[in-house]
């Protein structure tokens, strides 16, 4: 998916080694303009479109949501026992099986997947992120990078988060997270299983801007209840100026909750 | 020729939502094993959260089953994004919906795709979906 931002990064390293011994300076392409904050830092602030979209880039560019998940792909060799942790058979009790169809949260790692926009709101302390899917939020203290956690962090779905930057690069470092679904793979293998995480699972964003418009979102999974090593994944976000965020309230009307469907009003007899 | 695709795009989103921008996994709630062709009347749109739900007076002919047939859709978010508002389904429209049955085996469905008394038909749902055969 993202491609075309290496090309972008990639060619004006090409042209700069090309260049004639002297005349680096003077060919040397000028950093990404990307939007700035005050006090100089990236300026993330903004609505997006997150992963869970297919970004197409031309005359007619537009944010297709669509269900993303991790790729296996990039998987470090799962731990012996791991695999049952990971991917859980369907029970048929629609609670275990994906409680989201209740209402639940969708946990830290499928949140940042999901096809609704968010919008950031930068500065210079907290890095704070609005989720248009469930009224999620984030606020994220920024402070020195690898500083500790809070002590006794209690387990919840979105976990406790803290920022640094790391050049231009904001990082956002998680810990304390619930075991909990860990993406949208149901709906994606065909083969009745779910994936999930553990409650040892180190979660790691680490975002720069591409271009003014365009964000590398790379996560990394440190879960070694499940995994042997820690591993990566590279997403996208690209910034949609004219988006707002909508309200979403999961309870108006859920109807089929748990595939138990009660009649709306035009079915009843 | 421009409404007709904007028809095609409108009608495109609207169906494609209930698997594919479902809150939750469509496996957790709905039967890939059982489709339903539904082909009735529009009686009722419900725009809210977490899906819109519109309903279909008429008869599947995959069993024969004559209801009103619920089926769900995309989040009203999404749809105003993409400019969508409630007035795209109307109230008395003749459509013909194919889906998969709820698992509670009522008559409520998600959607996959739709065709219009015009013939316009729409194969909605993307690679990942339980999509109509």
């Amino acid at each position: 998916m993202l491609k075309p931002f290496v090309s972008i990064l990639v060619i004006p390293v090409v042209l700069v080694c090309a260049a004639p011994p002297g005349s680096a300076r003077a060919q040397a392409p000028a950093a990404p303009k990307v939007p700035r904050a005050a006090d100089g830092k990236p300026n993330f602030t903004g609505v997006w479109a997150g992963p869970g979209f297919a970004h197409t880039v031309g005359p007619r560019d537009t944010d297709t949501p669509r269900v993303v998940a991790y790729d296996p792909k990039n998987f470090a060799p799962v731990k012996p026992g791991g695999e049952s942790f990971l991917k859980r058979k369907l029970s048929g009790n629609t609670r275990a099986d994906d409680p989201t169809a209740f209402c639940l949260p969708n946990g830290l790692t499928r949140q940042i997947l999901s096809p609704y926009a968010q919008q950031w709101i930068q500065s210079s302390g907290h890095m704070v992120i609005l989720y248009e899917y469930m009224h999620f939020f984030r606020a994220i203290p920024i402070g020195a990078p690898n500083r500790p956690h809070d002590k006794d962090v209690e387990p919840t779905w979105m976990g406790d988060s803290i920022g640094w930057w790391d050049g231009d690069t904001f990082v956002v470092d998680t810990v304390g997270l619930k075991e909990w679904m860990f993406d949208a793979s149901l709906d994606l293998g065909g083969n009745g299983e779910a994936r999930w995480h553990s409650d040892a699972l180190h979660f790691t964003e680490r975002l720069r801007f591409a271009d003014p418009v365009t964000v590398s979102y790379t996560v990394t999974v440190d879960d070694p209840k499940i995994f042997t090593a820690p591993w990566s994944q590279e997403f996208g976000m690209k910034l949609h100026p004219t988006w707002k965020i909508f309200e979403f309230v999961c309870e108006e009307n859920n109807r089929c909750q748990g595939g138990q469907c009660a009649d709306s009003v035009g079915q009843k007899k | 020729m421009v409404k007709n695709l904007i028809g095609v795009v409108v009608v495109t989103f609207l169906a494609a939502a209930p698997s594919l921008y479902a809150h939750h996994s469509f496996a957790a709630e709905y039967d890939g094993t059982k489709p339903v062709k539904v082909t009735g009347t529009v009686t009722r749109v419900e725009w809210a959260n977490p899906h819109i739900w519109f309903y279909v007076e008429g008869k599947d002919e995959i069993t024969g089953r004559t209801a009103v047939w619920g089926f769900s859709a995309a989040p009203p978010g999404m749809l105003a994004r993409r400019g969508i508002t409630k007035d795209v389904l109307k109230i008395g429209d003749t459509i013909q919906v194919e889906g998969f049955l709820a698992k509670d085996g009522s008559a409520n469905a998600s959607g996959g795709r739709v065709t219009f008394a015009d013939g316009r038909q729409v194969f909605t749902a993307s690679t990942e979906d339980s999509a109509p055969k």
